[in-house]
């Protein structure tokens, strides 16, 4: 029921944007913003200033959102936007996103042993982010928006025009790869 | 480690890696974007498709004019099309240069706005600079007669603070200090019995 009003809400938000009321988008940005923004922080690998990929996003979505017509939710959209123009951004950085990864793996292969516990944690934190974002993209994205954007397998495989099983395969793969990274922390 | 687990530590290393930040984004800012990349996309290539044909037709014209047969209504035809094309030259380019003045305007506007706003408020600037300098009376009041017993002097900072910040939650203070200072000589008389609240550290 309230999933009903949600998807209604939407609509109406929709077809006022529509009927040319700029506030119906500002509202869509300020209720999906944060959300846009940390989705595209966890694909591109958490550079931290994601600004000009949400504000492609949200201007994609002001060009395509006469076009919506509530198949999916608005917010199954957007991330479908984000994860768009997120492989576009990243091959676009491939060469910079190179570089940097480079650096973060020798900065990880020579951590300073202080034993204290705080230390530790933070780069183990570090090495989970880092085998996430080493992934291969199809992984990567299935493993982000599964585990961290905590969508439904029925929305994802909606999300990234898969099928269930083809959306359980990838699943199990980006596993056993990041098992291999991670190795005993997913083992424990 | 099931599910719940790998999510758990997932969410924990998205977590350490903190918020991502971005700009605010408002309806006036997307237009905004939108004019420019038509611009870039559109208006620009379009002026100068148009530039590129308006030279290959006064090409034609100068080949035409210098050979043999020329008709003279083909001429007056071609010359009324150079005519057509320049005047859509014209009004393109003149539309992008007001659309490109325009996004100019906008973008300074925007800056203006920005600047403006991370101006501080200059009431409460004033506010609080007299609340410090008020504090900073109290401060060395409260030194002169707890540390350098010099009760003239701190009573003499106390009441400057009241004249000069009456309404101030700080003259509140300095009264305050003013009467546990007073109360002990007011008592004095009575009896010794009682330490007053507010004295010298090292009498």
């Amino acid at each position: 029921m309230a999933a009903m009003a949600k998807v209604t809400e939407e609509l109406a938000l929709v077809e006022r944007f529509r009927q040319g009321d700029d506030s119906a988008f500002e509202e869509i940005v300020e209720q999906r913003a944060a959300e846009v923004a940390a989705l595209a922080n966890r694909l591109l690998g958490w550079p931290g200033d994601v600004d000009d990929v949400v504000q492609e996003v949200f201007v994609a979505a002001f060009l395509g959102l006469k076009k919506f017509r509530g198949e999916s939710s608005l917010r199954t959209w957007l991330f479908t936007i984000t994860v768009n123009k997120c492989r576009s951004f990243r091959f676009r950085r491939l060469g910079r996103l190179r570089a940097v990864a480079l650096n973060e793996a020798a900065a990880l292969e020579s951590p300073e042993r202080s034993g204290e516990k705080v230390v530790l944690d933070q780069e183990t934190l570090a090495r989970v982010r880092r085998a996430i974002q080493v992934l291969p993209q199809k992984y990567r994205e299935i493993v982000v928006l599964r585990y961290l954007q905590g969508l439904e397998v029925s929305e994802i495989r909606e999300l990234l025009g898969i099928t269930d099983n083809a959306t359980q395969v990838r699943l199990n793969r980006a596993r056993k790869r990041l098992k291999a990274q991670l190795g005993n922390l997913l083992e424990e | 480690m099931n599910e719940e687990q790998i999510k758990r530590l997932f969410t924990e290393a998205d977590e350490a890696a903190g918020e991502p930040t971005f700009r605010c984004i408002t309806t006036a800012g997307i237009r905004r974007q939108v004019r420019h990349r038509w611009l870039v996309r559109v208006a620009v290539p379009t002026s100068l498709a148009a530039a590129v044909a308006l030279a290959a037709v006064l090409s034609a014209i100068s080949v035409h004019t210098e050979g043999p047969q020329v008709q003279p209504q083909r001429i007056v035809s071609l010359e009324e099309q150079v005519k057509q094309l320049q005047a859509r030259t014209d009004a393109t380019f003149k539309l992008v240069q007001e659309v490109l003045e325009r996004d100019r305007q906008d973008r300074r506007l925007a800056a203006l706005e920005t600047e403006l706003a991370s101006i501080p408020d200059p009431v409460k600037e004033i506010d609080r600079q007299v609340d410090k300098t008020a504090f900073i009376l109290i401060y060395q009041a409260d030194k002169l007669y707890r540390e350098l017993n010099q009760r003239e002097s701190a009573v003499a900072a106390y009441k400057e603070v009241i004249q000069l910040f009456p309404t101030n939650r700080w003259a509140a203070v300095a009264r305050e200090r003013l009467s546990q200072i007073e109360q002990p000589r007011i008592n004095k008389s009575d009896s010794e019995k009682g330490e007053p609240k507010w004295q010298p550290r090292n009498t």
